[in-house]
């Protein structure tokens, strides 16, 4: 486990340079005008960023309103049958609800959970596994999506969220089965 | 779907305030112009108080006064907060109670409200015999409400734009390494590497188009935590999944899969959260590795099977067919 670990933060450290290294380098060889290639690029960087705007405050405002609102405190109640059916303790919810809305929101659950529970508790492991397996599913769908000016996404919606549950009962279980 | 999931951001979000803001007026929690009884200390040894004048003081309230006001018993016996007297006549004035970790929660809100994070804003009637003052809050109401306006609405609307412009630069960088990647058909390269898995997963592309290398970039770069190298890949490989789309403005059923793929990631460096685990003081802050690994691979097996099953039915299906 050690030694996979330091190898997968090593590849973690050196991957960027040496994909730029190697890209440029392949072109070069290749004979493309490198420099003119990246440039040409690059120019699309700026129309990119700015066409996912509108997506992106369409999706962060209604998720702000609904944060800012306490909403979640209501929905604690409402899921907590279910969650301690599954074998989630309630202290994990906020960070299984906040996960799939805002990055910056499940870090500072985590911080919080940890300073009230300790990173190597059932809760505190529990908490970390649901944020490495998470993903801002409802950012990465407004961005992606919003950048080819899609609206109707069809089965994306539904397949994430299914997706974003399993990742939840399966950080349970894990946690569970290991340290439980 | 994205419809009725914004929709019910909002509407519940909103209620929710309103509701709250109604249950919290009925209830009168924060006793609006209810006065308290605080011991008031000037600083700087003055002896008598003028009209119009400011005076630095410091202000001591038994925790016995606040729950006879609030109801709500404190931690500690007594709360001291400093403060700032600007004196209208000699018994009158108002008074400015800055916020630090002493500050009882209930007055946080209260200073939320009133939209000043520094200090409470007061009326206070001073008995300067007794060294004594009655002291009522500005009054506050919707304090959720106005939240959800200020935390909410504003600031989400302006962290947007900044999220986007941020992202220039590292947009540009690596569409730019990806110009190069693609003329010198190292993309078509990578491409075809992975046909026998890539024509599976999405069989509508065809194997050697520039989305399949622009989507195994992103996968492989979000597989190892370069978060900001997976966004532009994964934005590049949108815009040729879009070239393939027939009918512009619905998503095409590659992109449904590749945006599940996408949010399920199989992540084998959860770096950021080994980083705060370290932090936390845990004893082994990487043994999450495992079950992160075997979770996010188990979700987006799922993923994968739920969104194929899914493409198949007659509702999602109709959306594709081109009118006319």
């Amino acid at each position: 486990m050690e030694t996979f670990v330091s190898i997968i933060q090593t590849i973690s450290v050196i991957a960027i340079p040496g994909l730029v290294l190697f890209i440029v380098c392949y072109g070069a060889i290749k004979k493309v005008k490198i420099y003119s290639a990246f440039v040409e690029g690059a120019k699309e960087g700026f129309d990119v960023a700015v066409r996912i705007i509108p997506y992106l405050v369409a999706m962060l405002v209604a998720i702000g309103v609904f944060r800012a609102s306490g909403a979640m405190d209501f929905l604690f109640m409402i899921l907590s049958p279910i969650t301690n059916f599954i074998g989630m303790p309630p202290e994990t919810l906020p960070m299984a609800l906040m996960r799939p809305l805002s990055g910056s929101g499940a870090l500072g659950v985590m911080s919080e959970t940890f300073k009230a529970h300790g990173a190597d508790s059932l809760i505190g492991r529990m908490v970390s596994v649901m944020m490495g397996s998470g993903e801002t599913t409802f950012y990465v769908l407004a961005v992606y999506f919003g950048a080819v000016g899609v609206t109707k996404t069809r089965q994306a919606v539904p397949a994430g969220i299914i997706a974003d549950v399993v990742a939840i009962v399966m950080s349970v279980w894990l946690v569970n089965a290991i340290w439980g | 779907m994205m419809n009725y999931i914004w929709l019910s951001l909002i509407v519940i979000g909103i209620l929710v305030a309103v509701g709250t803001d109604i249950g919290e007026i009925s209830s009168n929690k924060y006793q609006n112009g209810k006065e308290m009884k605080v011991t008031i200390r000037l600083e700087n040894d003055v002896s008598k108080i003028e009209p119009n004048k400011k005076y630095e003081c410091t202000i001591l309230l038994d925790a016995h006064d606040y729950q006879s006001v609030y109801g709500i018993s404190l931690t500690s016996e007594r709360i001291t907060q400093k403060a700032e007297l600007l004196t209208s006549s000699s018994e009158q004035g108002a008074l400015h109670i800055f916020i630090d970790e002493e500050t009882p929660a209930l007055w946080k809100d209260i200073s939320k409200a009133q939209r000043n994070s520094e200090y409470l804003l007061s009326k206070v009637r001073i008995d300067g015999k007794n060294q004594t003052a009655a002291v009522s809050f500005d009054p506050v109401k919707f304090v959720r409400v106005s939240q959800v306006t200020n935390d909410g609405i504003i600031k989400y609307a302006k962290t947007s734009v900044e999220l986007a412009l941020g992202l220039i630069g590292i947009m540009a960088l690596w569409l730019g390494i990806m110009k190069i990647a693609d003329q010198s058909g190292l993309v078509t390269k990578l491409a075809s590497l992975l046909k026998p898995v890539t024509t599976q997963l999405f069989p509508d592309v065809p194997a050697d188009h520039p989305a399949m290398g622009a989507m195994i970039m992103n996968i492989s770069s979000n597989m190892l935590g370069l978060a900001n190298a997976a966004t532009p890949f994964g934005l590049k490989a949108m815009e040729e999944l879009n070239k393939l789309n027939k009918k512009v403005g619905t998503a095409t059923d590659a992109m449904c899969t590749f945006l599940v793929i996408n949010t399920s990631s199989v992540q084998l460096i959860p770096a950021t959260v080994i980083a705060i685990r370290a932090a936390s003081g845990s004893s082994n802050p990487t043994e999450i590795l495992g079950p992160v690994i075997l979770a996010t691979t188990v979700n987006t097996a799922v993923g994968i099977i739920v969104v194929k099953i899914l493409s198949r039915l007659r509702i999602f299906k109709k959306q594709l067919e081109v009118e006319g």
